[in-house]
């Protein structure tokens, strides 16, 4: 290993980055993009939720209940009049949920009996059968209550106080922000991958095994060039999320690029890795995409929490950099914690940056095919 | 015209051979998005499930314990530790091991079955997961609610309130979010397959040399542009009937509607994405831009496409990019086709969408192809037609000096000086 051939290494990587306009962009400001992108999404409300009311009943009692459903602002209330209707409109899309007043609502309610109310749901999205149920079971409670005053229990005999630590409940962008810093970062993570796919499909790396540098020097100075130039990076990232969308910032800024470095040698040392196995740049990306695109959105525990019972899949997810660093991003922006309290991703992350970057640094051969 | 199909045929043969002589390319192109499809539409889907909880009971009442008990019948929260004090469990929420605290406090037991004084339950949900805090509290909630009714009905009172809500969910009777999340899988598939192939096509051919070769042959731009997109669109077809194969043998996900009409109205979406990946690789010089190009326009789609947040809750901004969002007009195809069982008439206006989208680039992708296959060519182009505005302008001023009237551009040369020359007769 020597320093110089390493730093010329390094040296030549910056200018390919540097040289272009379009990559400087790309490696450098297109994270905090794509962050922005992304975390635009996600509004403390949630959107109206369209409804097909068939009142059967047709009394007083019904035409007040259904007056509660329209004059909230959590419904578009549209009338439908029969089965075969609401059918359509739910193939339509036209509607996300039904609502059916069946005969005999206020009979059985005025015998102080539980009155049936039937409610058919569009099931496949599942976010917004979810949202329509609870909405709609709020709205049957509220409605108990300002009837019935004349209930026999005059207090619920339970109550749960519900609180969301370190944010308030409204607060949905800023809880989600944190956990997708992880994904915009696969962009300078992909390029390293292609960097290294270039030299072999060009062909320049014959000319290199022509030149006295090592294999590790040569890997070591692309593996820093992009850790770097990522690191760079952060700092846009960071102030969109602060300034930006002002997500609290709790933790200690050192402590978060330190793991993101340890993060950023962990992710570039597995995009080295395919770059080894791969002949083309196209190969390459197909690859890469395959491993931070889909999965980066479904496995890493940035949506819904990884299941820690189904080993299969908890295998597959801890595999990934990302999903420590999910957990890494949400702990400092919002918890405030320190390196003994996140000592568990941390650790993980320096485990998988050394198998990575071991895997990488085998698997390069300094030989022509 | 007979020509015109062999050249095209030439240049589709040279794609296809060059894709099936890179093995790692064509298996990563033909069978990881089975394969990907299968593992993760396995893992995923479930929502929020077995949350570890720690539970701090005070209490230790027999009521306490039933509440427990229910708790971690759930499908949503599993108890992970018991702990003496909410301290202890929030320094262990702090660390990241535990997703919510439920706290029965002394006196639950009592104060439940005592008609005078409600009894108290307290939830701490870790707010650094939005989905996560409201799933739990919701779970809990739920569970107080059961409670509640069992009581109620012990006392002999109505159970709940006088209405209740009896749901029914069509198309997906259990509210499982699997088809969910794997008709969008399979869409996203498809997306970035075809993407990412016509992405580089045309900045490999430059970054390799061989741009240069194709553009001596007498292969016209457009034909060229046939002759990539057909081995595309072939991939993108075939990617997408085998992975609704999988979906539909190995996840049990039904196809209700006509697969005919789904792979017809695929073939706008996937000539939309040939259109995106066209521009993309005759604007980036090296295939290290187009991917990144690639990706930063695949994160724009998604933030569309009511994957993350359903396309109803959308900021109004991002709404309006949704409409011209291909992956979000899709989406409603294959969504409406395969779990609705809708046809035509009810998608006529995605599908219709969806084909004034792939029109709309394909249009762009011809405009900057008329422009030349460089990556300059754009600012070459702008560079001609600056300097020709200012030419024109520099003798407009020199001609319209002395005369008032506008001079036509052109018409108004500047007479060469032997013209000029008068001869006067004495």
């Amino acid at each position: 290993m020597s320093i110089l051939r390493f730093t010329s290494v390094l040296v030549k990587e910056y200018r390919h980055i540097l040289r272009e306009p379009r990559t400087l962009w790309m490696v450098f400001l297109s994270p905090a993009f794509v962050l922005i992108a992304l975390s635009m999404i996600f509004t403390s409300g949630n959107g109206r939720i369209n409804l097909a009311l068939w009142d059967e009943d047709r009394t007083p009692l019904s035409r007040q209940f259904a007056a509660t459903l329209s004059g909230d602002d959590d419904f578009s209330v549209s009338y439908a009049s029969d089965y075969k209707e609401i059918e359509t409109l739910l193939v339509k899309r036209d509607i996300d949920a039904a609502l059916i007043i069946p005969p005999g609502f206020a009979d059985t309610i005025q015998n102080d009996d539980t009155a049936p109310v039937q409610v058919i749901l569009d099931g496949v999205d599942t976010l917004v059968a979810g949202q329509a149920t609870g909405s709609l079971l709020g709205h049957a409670a509220d409605f108990g209550v300002t009837l019935s005053r004349q209930l026999s229990l005059s207090t619920l005999p339970l109550k749960v106080h519900s609180q969301s630590a370190y944010l308030p409940d409204a607060a949905e962008r800023e809880s989600m922000i944190p956990g997708l810093i992880p994904i915009v970062f696969s962009l300078p993570v992909m390029a390293a991958a292609l960097a290294l796919a270039r030299e072999r499909e060009t062909g320049s790396l014959e000319s290199l095994i022509a030149t006295p540098v090592r294999g590790l020097e040569y890997l070591g100075g692309k593996l820093i060039a992009y850790v770097t130039a990522a690191l760079v990076g952060l700092l846009p990232v960071w102030l969109t999320t602060t300034l930006l969308f002002h997500v609290p910032f709790r933790g200690n800024l050192l402590l978060l690029l330190l793991l993101a470095t340890d993060f950023l040698l962990a992710s570039v040392g597995m995009a080295l890795f395919i770059g080894n196995l791969v002949r083309s740049q196209q190969t390459a990306t197909v690859v890469a995409l395959f491993i931070f695109f889909v999965p980066g959105f479904f496995l890493t525990g940035m949506i819904d929490p990884i299941d820690t019972t189904d080993l299969l899949g908890a295998a597959f997810s801890y595999a990934l950099p990302s999903t420590h660093f999910v957990s890494i991003c949400r702990a400092i922006f919002l918890k405030g914690a320190t390196l003994s309290e996140m000592y568990r991703p941390a650790l993980a992350l320096l485990i998988l940056s050394i198998i990575w970057m071991g895997l990488g640094t085998l698997t390069f051969k300094k030989r022509m095919r | 015209m007979q020509v015109i199909f062999n050249r095209i045929w030439g240049l589709v043969k040279k794609e296809l051979l060059q894709l099936s002589r890179d093995k790692l390319l064509l298996a990563f192109v033909l069978v990881a998005p089975l394969l990907e499809l299968t593992l993760m539409g396995g893992l995923t889907g479930g929502g929020v499930q077995n949350l570890p909880l720690a539970v701090v009971d005070l209490d230790r009442s027999r009521a306490s314990r039933e509440l427990i008990t229910r708790l971690d019948q759930t499908d949503e929260l599993l108890i992970k530790t018991y702990e003496d004090s909410v301290a202890q469990a929030q320094e262990q929420m702090q660390s990241g091991q535990i997703g919510v605290i439920v706290v029965a406090p002394p006196g639950y037991g009592e104060a439940l079955t005592d008609p005078q004084q409600p009894a108290e339950v307290q939830v701490i949900a870790d707010g650094s997961n939005h989905v996560v805090s409201s799933a739990a509290i919701g779970t809990v909630e739920n569970v107080a609610a059961e409670i509640v009714q069992n009581l109620t009905a012990r006392y002999g009172v109505a159970s709940g309130g006088p209405v209740e809500m009896r749901f029914a969910a069509r198309f997906n009777a259990t509210l499982d979010g699997q088809p969910g999340a794997i008709t969008m899988m399979l869409g996203l598939i498809v997306y970035q397959v075809t993407l990412i192939i016509a992405a580089q096509s045309f900045t490999r051919e430059r970054e390799l040399g061989t741009m240069e070769q194709l553009r001596v042959t007498p292969l016209g731009r457009l034909e060229l542009i046939a002759g990539k997109a057909i081995p595309t669109l072939l991939v993108g077809l075939v990617d997408c009937l085998l992975m609704t194969g999988v979906a539909v043998a190995w996840f049990d996900i039904p196809v209700r509607g006509s697969l005919l009409l789904l792979m017809l109205l695929t073939v706008p979406f996937i000539l939309t994405q040939i259109g995106w990946g066209t521009l993309i690789s005759l604007v980036s010089r090296t295939q290290q831009q187009a991917m990144l190009f690639v990706f930063a326009l695949a994160m724009l789609e998604i933030a569309c496409s009511g994957f993350l947040v359903p396309a109803s809750s959308l900021p109004e901004t991002m709404r309006l990019l949704s409409h011209i969002s291909s992956v979000q007009h899709y989406m409603v195809i294959l969504r409406g086709v395969m779990l609705r069982g809708a046809g035509i008439g009810v998608l006529w206006q995605s599908a219709l969408a969806l084909s004034g989208i792939a029109l709309g680039v394909a249009t762009l992708a011809w405009l900057r192809l008329w422009l030349g296959l460089d990556t300059d060519s754009l600012k070459q182009r702008i560079q001609i037609w600056r300097h020709i505005y200012r030419r024109n302008r520099r003798r407009r001023r020199q001609v319209g000096s002395g005369t008032r009237r506008r001079p036509r551009l052109g018409a108004q040369k500047p007479r060469p000086a032997y013209v000029d020359v008068r001869v006067e007769e004495r």
